[in-house]
This record gives C-alpha cells, structure tokens and sequence, in this order.
C-alpha cells in the first residue's frame, strides 16, 4: 500500500483507506472517492495538488490531504 | 383539494453540484422574473422566481450551491432545512449525465428526504459527445421518481422537464429509498440499524428517519444535536452510546451510497470511459511550467477583451455626463433656478451615467469571465494558483480579479462572482482594492516626476512593494473573520471537462443580473452624489463658500500631521469618488476655476500651469504622502458600489471602505514622516 501523493503520473490503484475528520471524509466522499474506489493519478508534481481521475471525473486535491489516503496501487 | 392547489403556487426548488447546470436552468425558467436575496440571517444568496406555463404559475427557489446535503457549511445547512421544511413542492435534482457516477451523490445524500422530486440528467449532449448513452427509463423504474434527459442550456426542448414536473406534483412521487436503507442495513458494525431503532417513526421536523440515521452515522454534528434533543432519556443514552463507537462513520454511509448509485446506474449507463487522459491544451494549463503562464496570459487576455463591449456602453454613460453643460445652459435661458439645475444635472444626470458607465464594465467582465468559467477553464485556473492564494486563505481563482483590478476593481470585483464561497468572496474583494487600477497611473506617474525627476520609478516600486504589504497585512485582518481556519481546508474541486459555450444561456443570465446591479448601483451613487453635492455646493461658483472648504481649513491643524494641506486633503477625500479626481480638484483648488464638484464627477481637466503652482505650494514629502494616500485610497464609487453588489452586505462593504480610507491615512503618515527625513 502506498500514500496517493506517492503515486506517480499514469499509477492507477483502489482507495483503500482514507483518514480525516467528518468534514473532509464528507467532502472527499461527495466528490466520489471513497475505499474501494478506482483512480489513475493524472499528475502528481512537487508543490501542485494532485490531479485524479475517478469515477468519470477530473478531481484537484491538495497534497497534504492526499497523505492521508492510502491506495492499492494495480498498474 | 383542488380548489386549495388552484389557490397555491406550486414550488419548485433546484439542487445540485456545481457544474450541474442549476443556474442555467433557472435563469432559463424565470427569465426576468427573479429576485436576489439573502436567506434570513445569512449572507448566502437567495435566488427566487416564478415562470407560468398553460396559465399556472410555478414559483422557483435556486437553493445554494453544495457538493452534498452535509452540514460542513451554511449553504447546505440551509438547502437541506428548506427542502425538510415543506415549502418546497418538488425538489429537481441536477446531475451531470457526463459524469454520473459522481454527480448523483447529492441525490444519494437526498435520499429519505420526503419531498417529491424529478432528477434531471443534464448535459446530455456532452455525454453524448462523450460516446455515453444513458437509459433515463431504466433509471426511473429504479428510483420511484421522473428521471429526464435534459440540456439545461436548451430552452426550446424543455417539455419534458414541464411534464415530469406535473406529474411530480399529481402523483407526490418520493424517491424509492427501499435499496439504500438495505444497503445501510447491511453496514458492518450494524450501526445504521441502532440508531434507525432510536428515531421517532415520524422523523423530526421533516427529516426522515432513513435521513437522521444515516447523517448521525456521519458525525453530523447538527443533527446528532437535533436527535438528541428529541429522545428520552433512555433512548438519549443508547444513542449517545452508539455514536460514540463509530469512527469514519462517513466513509461507512459514502460506500452505501456509492454502491446504491452503482445499482441504481448498472446496464443504464453504456460507454463510460476506463481511464483518464488529459487532452493536449490540459497538459499544459495544469503543469508546472506552464500552467500559471497561460492563465496570466487568458485573464489578461480577457480583460482587455472585457473592454470591447464595455467601451461603447462607457462612452454613453460618458456622453450623458457630457450633456450636462447644454442642459444647464438650456434650463438657465428658461429661468430655472441654479440649485435645481445643479441638483438635477450635478447629481442627477451623473448618477445615470457613472451608473451606466459601471454597468457597461461590470456586464462586460461578467460576459467574458463567465464565458471562461463556462467552458470549465476557470477551474485550471484555481487548480494552478492554488498555492500561491492559499497562503493569502483565498482559492486559487482570486487570482482572476486581482488581474482584473489592474484594469479596473469595478471589474475586479464583479469578477469574484465565480469564487463560490461568500466568504472568500468578500475576502478577495477586501484584497483587489489594494490593486492600484489603471486610474491611478493618470495621477502617479505625473506626480512622481514632478517632485522626484530619475527618481520617480523608485516611488513606483515602492508603490508595488507597499502593495503587497498592503494584501498581506489585510488579508490577516480580514481572514480571520472571513474565512474560518476550519473553512481553510485543503482544494477538493472537480476540473469539469471543457465544453463549448452556451450564448443564449451566458447572456439572458448576464442580462438579468445586470439589469439588478443598475438599479442598485444608482442608488448607491445617487445617494453618495447627494452628500458630496451638499457638501461642496457653492451658490456662486467660490470653492470658499462650501461645507467641505470649512472642513477642510477646520481640520488643516490635523491633516497636517499626516503631510496633508488643507487642499490635498480635500483632494485625497475627492479620490475615492474618483481617483482620476485627485489632479482635477487640486486644480480647482490651487489654480482656481471650475466647481469642486465637477472636478470630483466631472473630470474636468487640470489647468496649464497646474506643475508650476504645485511644484512651489507643496514639499515632497508632502506630495510622496499624497500618492501614497491617492493610491491606496478607496479606489472609487463605483467600485463601492460593485463591491456592494457582490458582498450583498452594506456592512462589509463600509467595513472595507472605512478599512481602506484609515489605511490610507496611516500610510500617508507613514510616509511623510519617512519622507521628513529623508529630503
């Protein structure tokens, strides 16, 4: 298992956990990744927040939450 | 019963995500039949109308824009209070058929709400651009409730929008909850199931049962108060003690919902693609390199194009102020009295045309910038500023009117429209006035080469350094009010796909909202007009004679102490009506000629030996504390006024105002000393 912000670009894995208080586990989970869900790191640069795709959308997050999602990486 | 229906205006309320298309489709339904206010107690907006269609009447609540019915904001605290308080008749979902999966968890987080509702899949031209074909009929038969394929931006195709919504409110259709309330059932810790237990059969104060469970699972804090409130005592201890077992109660209820969507979404929806790429443009206008490069380039890019249809407005607005000496001419012959013809030229007739002059920049920007947040590149734009804004607690798109500000902060601020936040809306606000506009490089640069010659330049760096200061220590000030540390969460935004831009769409919506900034922007200007005219209104024509002249020689012995002469004082007051003013009434002043008020409104030029008499009635310290005071003034009335518009509160608004006219005075202290010691 890997930190999301690990990933490099063109990784793709299954959420497997994600860590956080009600209010970012709301959002992160209204924007569709939750545990068990697919993503493809589109690009992940120092300083920049990361660039998701997952299900059927183009996601920003910020590196300092995406440290705290952990992933399966599959490819 | 149907007398009673005949009698009551059915309600209809719009939800969903951003993106989703909710604007679009009301100011399609109301036209301009709506009214923008703020809910009670609240500075979120409150977008209402009506449209009629085979002779009935349909009200429309727009309810705030939010990701999901959580309670992490007032946006959605209030959305989900309204649609759980019954005024609402049916609830119209929005979802983006583009992006489904995603985008039907705010029906997900709706689910056990007992209001009719319709789910509108919009965008279905994108999708089927996209190669998707989504089964609507599959997807009705599963939810209980109207599902239609919907352009949102198509007026002419929305019948079956008008029927689904008929039918919505003959038949009271609630979404079929049935397989979400198994799937919470089958949660592990069997959580959903206790609290389930635990609520009173009939809900509380309109929330279902299915609701209440699943959001207290969440850690929901206001609806844990809620139950709790509601319970018995024993009840309350078995409740408290449930609750206190879960952890990442969120994740828990999100996968159920996500299952549920994916049931609900199986063999309806074809096409749907495996993996992401980003296309050629994206490429580059996300990366490192690049990415900030463009977005200066497109925003700069815009402003100036901003200026192409707001140049003919301006120029009629200008050309009304200009008919004011043939009027007063004209009512002079026929006799009328000077101070009716002063009041209703002076005040009057400018208040229409800086009206309509603001007006023509403000719709001009929102038409441009809108189109670009239309056509999805305005998230880029936030996506790579995000670092840079975040340390000032604003999100990556602020980046846009402080460009804009450079151009004008009446536009500056109009662009902060497509920041979704009020309260970093108003932040960015508070932050572009420090921009010194185009206005004032009619004024420094002359006055920095008459007192300084080389040196000039050296003021204008100066200018920009205290600039930034000037945002940074402003942004502390005002962020901590604003934009609570809780709210400084990290970026979390969808980057929706690009699509073309719906004109007919962009421009009734633009249209609309113009026509409610004019009304407001002449009121505003036209009460500030007034005082400023009473202020400075002379019968014969002697600035001497006015209220602002007394007050100007009463305080000198104070004005002093910050570097100003009675004359530059009344000047730096003059600046933030108009910061083109500030030569124009020390021309007045110094030289002599022309009313305080017009040099204020009127621009009238500066009179041919204006250099010579300032160069030998002011010192440069004096006059380096006037640039600085001229630019970090309130920028001007308009922008007021603008700001006014978009914070929609008179409170912020004369908060930034007085902030500003302080700060100004401060620095001007600041620098007259500095500069006592330096010449």
């Amino acid at each position: 298992m890997q930190k999301l912000n690990e990933l490099k670009t063109g990784q793709q894995g299954t959420i497997a956990s994600v860590q956080g208080d009600t209010r970012f586990l709301t959002r992160i989970i209204s924007i569709g990744l939750t545990v068990g869900s697919r993503v493809e790191v589109l690009r992940n640069e120092k300083k920049m927040p990361l660039l998701l795709y997952g299900r059927d959308s183009m996601v920003a997050l910020n590196r300092d939450e995406s440290d705290n999602i952990l992933v399966e990486v599959t490819v | 019963m149907s007398t009673m229906t005949a009698v009551k205006t059915p309600v209809i309320a719009l939800l969903g995500q951003p993106n989703s298309g909710k604007s679009t489709l009301f100011n399609a339904l109301t036209g301009s039949h709506q009214h923008v206010g703020n809910w009670p107690g609240k500075t979120v907006e409150k977008k209402e109308g009506y449209f009629t269609k085979n002779g009935e009447r349909y009200g429309v609540t727009d309810l705030p824009g939010s990701y999901s019915l959580s309670a992490n904001s007032d946006e959605e605290v209030i959305t989900r209070d309204y649609i759980a308080s019954g005024k609402a008749d049916v609830v119209c979902i929005l979802a983006d058929a583009a992006q489904l999966e995603r985008s039907m968890f705010m029906l997900a987080d709706y689910a056990g709400m007992d209001c009719p509702a319709v789910l509108l899949l919009n965008l279905m031209d994108i999708a089927k651009e996209q190669g998707k074909k989504v089964d609507a009929k599959k997807i009705e038969q599963r939810l209980g409730i109207p599902v239609v394929p919907f352009i949102a931006a198509n007026r002419k195709e929305y019948d079956g929008f008008y029927q689904a919504i008929d039918r919505a409110l003959e038949k009271k259709e609630c979404l079929d909850v049935k397989k979400l309330d198994q799937r919470y059932r089958e949660m592990e810790g069997g959580y959903y199931k206790a609290l389930y237990d635990l609520m009173p059969k009939d809900g509380i104060d309109g929330y279902s049962p299915v609701w209440l469970a699943a959001k207290a699972l969440e850690g929901d804090q206001v609806v844990i108060a809620k139950v709790r409130e509601s319970l018995s005592i024993e009840k309350k201890k078995a409740f408290e003690e449930t609750i206190s077992q879960i952890k990442n109660g969120a994740l828990l209820t999100g996968d159920c919902k996500f299952k549920w969507i994916d049931e609900t979404l199986q063999g309806a929806v074809s096409g749907k693609k495996q993996r992401g790429t980003l296309s050629k443009f994206d490429k580059k206008a996300t990366s490192k390199r690049w990415g900030k490069l463009i977005a200066i380039c497109i925003m700069l890019a815009g402003l100036i194009a901003s200026f192409i249809p707001a140049a003919p407005i301006m120029m009629i607005g200008q050309g009304l102020i200009g008919l004011g000496g043939g009027i007063t001419a004209g009512l002079t012959a026929m006799g009328a009295p000077p101070i009716i013809i002063s009041l209703l030229v002076d005040v009057a007739l400018n208040t229409v045309g800086f009206a309509i002059s603001m007006i023509g920049f403000v719709f001009s920007v929102n038409l441009v910038f809108g189109l670009i947040e239309e056509v999805g590149y305005m998230a880029r734009v936030s996506y790579v500023f995000d670092g840079t804004m975040t340390k000032l607690g604003l999100q990556g798109k602020a980046v846009m009117p402080f460009l804009v500000s450079f151009g004008c902060t009446i536009g500056g601020a109009a662009g902060t429209r497509v920041i979704d936040s009020w309260g970093q809306r108003v932040l960015t606000i508070a932050l572009a006035w420090v921009v010194p506009c185009a206005a004032t490089w009619s004024i420094v640069p002359f006055l920095s080469s008459l007192y300084f010659g080389m040196g000039a330049p050296l003021v204008i760096i100066a200018i920009f350094a205290v600039a930034l200061l000037h945002m940074m220590i402003t942004a502390k000030i005002f962020g901590k009010r604003l934009v609570k540390e809780e709210d400084r969460t990290g970026l979390i935004m969808e980057l929706p796909p690009y699509h073309k831009p719906k004109w007919g769409a962009l421009i009734r919506s633009i249209l609309v909202q113009t026509r409610d900034i004019l009304w407001k922007a002449i009121k505003v200007i036209f009460i500030v007009s007034l005082v400023f005219w009473l202020l400075t209104y002379t019968g014969n024509g002697n600035p001497e004679t006015t209220i602002l002249y007394r007050f100007g020689r009463f305080i000198e012995p104070v004005t002093q102490i910050f570097g100003f002469t009675w004359q530059t004082f009344l000047a730096f007051v003059s600046s933030a009506i108009s910061k083109e003013a500030a030569l124009g009434v020390l021309s007045t002043l110094y030289v002599g000629g022309g009313s305080l008020f017009s040099a204020t409104f009127g621009g009238s030029g500066t009179a041919a030996n204006l250099s010579e008499v300032l160069a030998t009635s002011i010192t440069q310290a004096q006059a380096l504390s006037f640039i600085f005071a001229v630019t970090f003034n309130v920028p001007c009335l308009m922008a007021i006024s603008s700001t006014y518009q978009e914070t929609r509160s008179l409170k912020w608004t004369l908060k930034i105002a007085l902030y500003y006219f302080c700060a100004a005075l401060i620095l001007a202290f600041l620098v007259y000393h500095i500069g006592l010691l330096i010449f």
